[in-house]
């Protein structure tokens, strides 16, 4: 038994480990700055907290990493099974909330269930992962690239819980979980009039979410991307507060705790959706140098190590992980940087918030289970 | 079931550097979007991130104290307190606005006016309750916490320490309107908010007594909430102390000679053209220009038939009527014309051609002198007088004694009175027949009437000049200007000669000693004049009853009454005070106008000799001051 733990451990991907942890711990460090407040005061052995949420998020942290662990021990014939039926509970959660849910920031996410506040969507994009690798691994195109007809379920599989996250509305995870299905079934490949006529339909699709789907606040943020200067006071002040944050950190940053846009809350949801502002406002060009070079290694190794898996499920799992991973890291950076709506996703990793980590964690230790190598749990 | 599960149908490699190559591009979009914000734009942004959270915002100076020559207050600033709100810490501004109505007893729609009238950023406070009362004060404060984003401000205003004294003098001050802040002059000094002067001392020093603004620099949050001061702070500067050559004692005594009469006193020192009194009637209260003034009080103010803001001792011409004798009679003297002896008989008219002139005492003087004929103000003597002279020379000696023009004083617009000339007819009459100068024409002007006009400062000044030897000064009001902590003395004002009479000092001093006669002589006019005979002070001075219609046309009517003029100084051998009264339709000069200044003669020496004024004496006119 031991000699089993150890063989398992061993072959975890430790590389993959580190990264993922180094992230959280720097997001901590970020999140202590933007909480910063001198009112309040924690004191732990000789230090000084200024900050409730460090330590919060810190546990969550901690928890999540514990998830991560017990998900990389699941052998992946356990999630090839169960797969589908990860994704009918989920999708269940999640019509759930449309009617039991409580309403926070104007939308209907979560989910109180006594001793934990869950938000079902986050579960979701897991869900669609799984669901996805299973059903794109047992029906692989016939001639290699998928066709129109052949994409039909995975499809449905991917639109159905968009549309019901939609309705919450919550168009950044509705668009994550888009993002998800759309890089697992591009991995795979489709057929180019697939693709021809998909960009069509999307551009269709587009017009009519326009018109008939997407709120006057969606509507709003997506102009007023294009222009924040039109409404500096309104729906344009994040972005400009942002931009200004992240473009007079210059070179080498503020400093640590320096950052005047971050302490004089010119930043809005800093510690969430905005922590890059905070983080490029005070470390600088170098330093967001380093937390892009970080993201891109992860990913990297994420993608690289799949070919390790033994399994195709195993692969596609992983590049769902890669994708929604991706996904939240562009949009959130797009979004602080000015070229990309204010969606409001967080960034994986580093933005204050328990779902969100979890999820991520959860996640990676999906991506894990799929290499790692195990005797006693294994199904053969 | 598990085979496609375990085997892995496609190229796999190929697809994950597919997929590399795409994740590269997107982060080097990013990286690139960082590099053009960071590096490229950095600068620029750092700047905007400064400007962000810094705030400056400038502090107005307290305005500058003007004082009496005596260093008593005239006009101060005291604390006001404005309630006002900040409407970013305000969620509904609505509810929050009936609550304060309702705190301090007012309508809503009030406060809703003041909130609606006042623009700009977000961040400046909107002033609901401008200088509120010290109980609106007391009932926002105590109620602070249910009044959120309420706050209360407190600035220096305005404050005239005697409220109308000297009013017409001091003047008063308004908030600077659009049209003024465009002005080239004021731009980039003053502000939306600002006081300016508009009137009196307060408009013709404005330079001098707006002081320097303050700037004060500080560190906001998003919410605009003051979180530092910067260093950089310059203290606001307040305006300099004006003081003036009024005596505030003086000053009183002659408003309240005034009250409830309209008309104009001047008190000047003849030896150096100091105003020691400039008082006009009705006058105001300038206090009510430092608060929000009501259409109907600025009407009633500015356009009432009263004219408050007029200031009659400058801006108002009155016929000088026998006060012109005095100065007729030195031209007499200078001219050879008549000496000190010459004698004219008074028959109670006089004709010229075949028009006849009454004397006012219609069964007439009889043989009158020079000192006579002023002493009962015998029209008859002063006709002969002024036809001999004709008139030009009249002219000409009414302008060597400053009338006809204006005198100087820095004060408001004044008005330049008129002594008549065949120049001036000819100019003013041009191309019609009525062009030419009529000899019947001049014994209205001998003796100061027809188109005859003067200020009472230009017969203070012109009176003044009779009994100092023959100068002509301008009068003036402000003393010394000093910085505002009384310290350094900026600026200092020294008399100034206009001009000399260049009369022989032999002829002024007879009409002088010939003027004491007109208070102190037997059948004198001006006897109302005389001080206490304990106090041993001579007085001088000269009658004038001016008609402000022709006598037939006169009626009982108010306004057709007489304008009362009394001219005097004393002691009448080697006078210091020079005082002219006129008083709007009083009647006559000797029983209106005379105890008016021997008032003010009064207020002068029981300041001056500490003297005091024996109650046997008292006049019933006094019992009301």
């Amino acid at each position: 038994m031991i000699q089993e733990v150890k063989t398992f451990t061993k072959s975890l991907d430790w590389i993959l480990i580190m990264l993922v942890g180094i992230l959280p711990v720097i997001g901590l460090a970020v999140l202590y700055s933007a909480s910063f407040d001198p009112d309040i005061e924690h004191r732990f052995f000789f230090w000084s907290f200024n900050s409730h949420l460090v330590f919060r998020q810190l546990n969550y942290f901690l928890i999540s990493l514990v998830f991560m662990f017990i998900v990389a021990s699941i052998p992946p014939r356990l999630s090839y099974r169960f797969a589908h039926v990860a994704y009918a509970s989920a999708l269940l959660l999640l019509l759930s909330v449309l009617v039991y849910g409580t309403i926070s920031n104007g939308s209907r996410r979560w989910l109180h269930l006594g001793f934990i506040n869950l938000q079902p969507s986050e579960l979701m994009k897991v869900g669609v992962i799984l669901a996805l690798a299973r059903y794109l691994s047992r029906v692989p195109p016939k001639d290699g690239l998928y066709t129109c007809k052949e994409l039909f379920m995975p499809a449905c599989i991917v639109l159905l819980p968009m549309l019901v996250i939609l309705r919450q509305p919550d168009l950044g995870t509705a668009l994550s979980i888009g993002a998800i299905g759309a890089s697992m079934i591009l991995f795979i490949g489709v057929k180019r009039s697939v693709l021809f006529g998909l960009s069509i339909f999307s551009t269709i699709g587009g017009a009519v979410g326009w018109l008939w789907f997407l709120h006057p606040y969606q509507k709003k943020r997506i102009l007023t991307m294009f222009n924040p200067e039109a409404d500096p006071r309104g729906s344009g002040y994040q972005i400009i507060q942002s931009k200004i944050a992240v473009g007079s950190g210059e070179l080498f940053g503020k400093g640590y705790l320096e950052g005047s846009q971050t302490r004089l809350e010119f930043i809005p949801e800093r510690t969430t959706d905005f922590i890059f502002s905070v983080f490029a406002e005070e470390w600088g060009f170098l330093g967001s140098m380093v937390i892009l070079g970080l993201y891109l290694l992860l990913l990297f190794r994420l993608l690289t190590q799949s070919t390790k898996a033994k399994e195709y499920f195993g692969v596609l799992v992983t590049v769902g992980v890669v994708g929604m991973i991706f996904f939240h890291v562009f949009v959130n950076l797009g979004m602080v940087v000015g070229f990309l709506p204010v969606v409001g996703l967080p960034l994986p990793l580093m933005s204050y918030g328990g779902s969100s980590l979890m999820t991520t964690f959860f996640s990676i230790g999906l991506a894990l289970s799929v290499t790692a190598q195990r005797s006693v749990f294994s199904y053969r | 079931m598990y085979s496609s599960y375990e085997k892995i149908p496609i190229q796999l490699p190929q697809r994950i550097y597919v997929f590399l190559l795409a994740l590269l591009c997107a982060f080097f979009l990013i990286a690139a979007r960082l590099w053009y914000l960071q590096v490229i734009k950095g600068g620029s942004f750092a700047e905007q991130s400064k400007n962000n959270r810094q705030r400056t915002v400038s502090v107005p100076p307290a305005r500058g104290i003007i004082r009496d020559r005596n260093q008593v207050p005239l006009a101060t600033n005291r604390p006001a307190f404005n309630i006002q709100m900040y409407l970013q810490e305000v969620t509904e501004v609505d509810a929050t606005i009936e609550h304060l109505a309702d705190i301090l007893d007012v309508s809503p729609d009030d406060l809703h006016h003041q909130l609606h009238k006042q623009g700009g950023p977000r961040f400046r406070p909107r002033v609901l309750v401008r200088d509120a009362t010290r109980e609106q004060v007391e009932r926002v404060l105590s109620r602070r916490l249910s009044l959120p984003g309420i706050s209360v401000s407190h600035y220096p205003i305005r404050f005239y320490n005697e409220a109308s004294l000297a009013a017409h003098v001091i003047g008063h001050i308004r908030e600077i309107n659009k049209a003024e802040l465009i002005q080239p002059d004021f731009r980039g000094y003053y502000q939306r908010g600002d006081v300016i002067g508009k009137y009196g001392l307060e408009d013709t020093w404005e330079l001098y007594l707006q002081g320097r603004r303050g700037r004060n620099s500080f560190l906001v949050n998003a919410h605009s909430v003051k979180i530092q001061d910067l260093s950089d702070q310059t203290k606001a500067i307040p305006g300099n102390i004006l003081q003036l050559t009024i005596d505030r004692d003086i000053q009183q005594a002659a408003d309240r000679a005034l009250s409830g009469k309209s008309g104009a006193i001047v008190a000047l020192v003849p030896q150096t053209g100091e105003i020691l009194a400039l008082s006009s009637a009705p006058n105001f209260d300038p206090n009510i220009f430092t608060g929000e003034l009501t259409k109907a009080q600025w009407e009633a103010l500015s356009q009432g038939k009263e004219r408050k803001l007029s200031n009659r001792a400058v801006q108002s011409v009155y016929p000088p009527a026998s006060l012109f004798k005095t100065f007729l009679g030195v031209a007499g003297l200078e001219e050879g014309l008549i000496t000190k002896k010459t004698t004219e008989y008074c028959p109670g008219y006089h004709t010229v051609g075949d028009r006849t002139f009454r004397c006012h005492k219609h069964d007439g003087h009889g043989a009158v002198n020079l000192e006579m004929a002023l002493s009962v103000s015998c029209d008859v003597f002063f006709y002969i007088l002024g036809q001999r002279l004709g008139i030009d020379r009249i002219h000409e000696y009414g302008s060597k004694f400053g009338l006809g023009k204006a005198t100087g004083l820095e004060l408001v617009q004044e008005a330049s009175g008129l002594i008549p000339s065949t120049e001036w007819k000819q100019k003013r009459y041009a191309g019609t027949p009525e062009s030419r100068w009529f000899p019947g024409e001049t014994p209205s002007v001998a003796i100061g009437q027809g188109a005859t006009s003067a200020t009472p400062l230009q017969l203070a000044v012109a009176m003044s000049a009779l009994v100092n030897g023959g100068t002509i000064y301008r009068p003036y009001l402000v003393q010394g200007v000093y910085s505002h902590d009384g310290k350094t003395e900026k600026d200092s004002f020294r008399p100034k000669m206009l001009s000399q009479l260049n009369v022989e000092k032999k002829h002024l001093m007879q009409v002088q000693n010939a003027l004491k006669s007109v208070v102190h002589g037997k059948r004198g006019t001006g006897k109302l004049a005389q001080l206490p005979k304990e106090w041993n002070i001579s007085v001088g001075g000269k009658t004038g009853t001016s008609q402000v219609v022709s006598l037939h046309s006169k009626t009982e009517k108010r306004e057709h009454e007489h304008h009362a003029l009394f001219a005097a100084f004393a002691p009448s051998e080697a006078p210091e005070i020079v005082v002219v009264a006129v008083i709007e339709h009083g009647g006559s000069g000797g029983i209106a106008a005379a105890p008016v200044v021997r008032q003010v003669l009064e207020a002068f020496f029981v300041k001056s000799r500490a003297l005091s004024v024996p109650p046997a004496v008292r006049h019933p006119e006094d019992v009301n001051t």
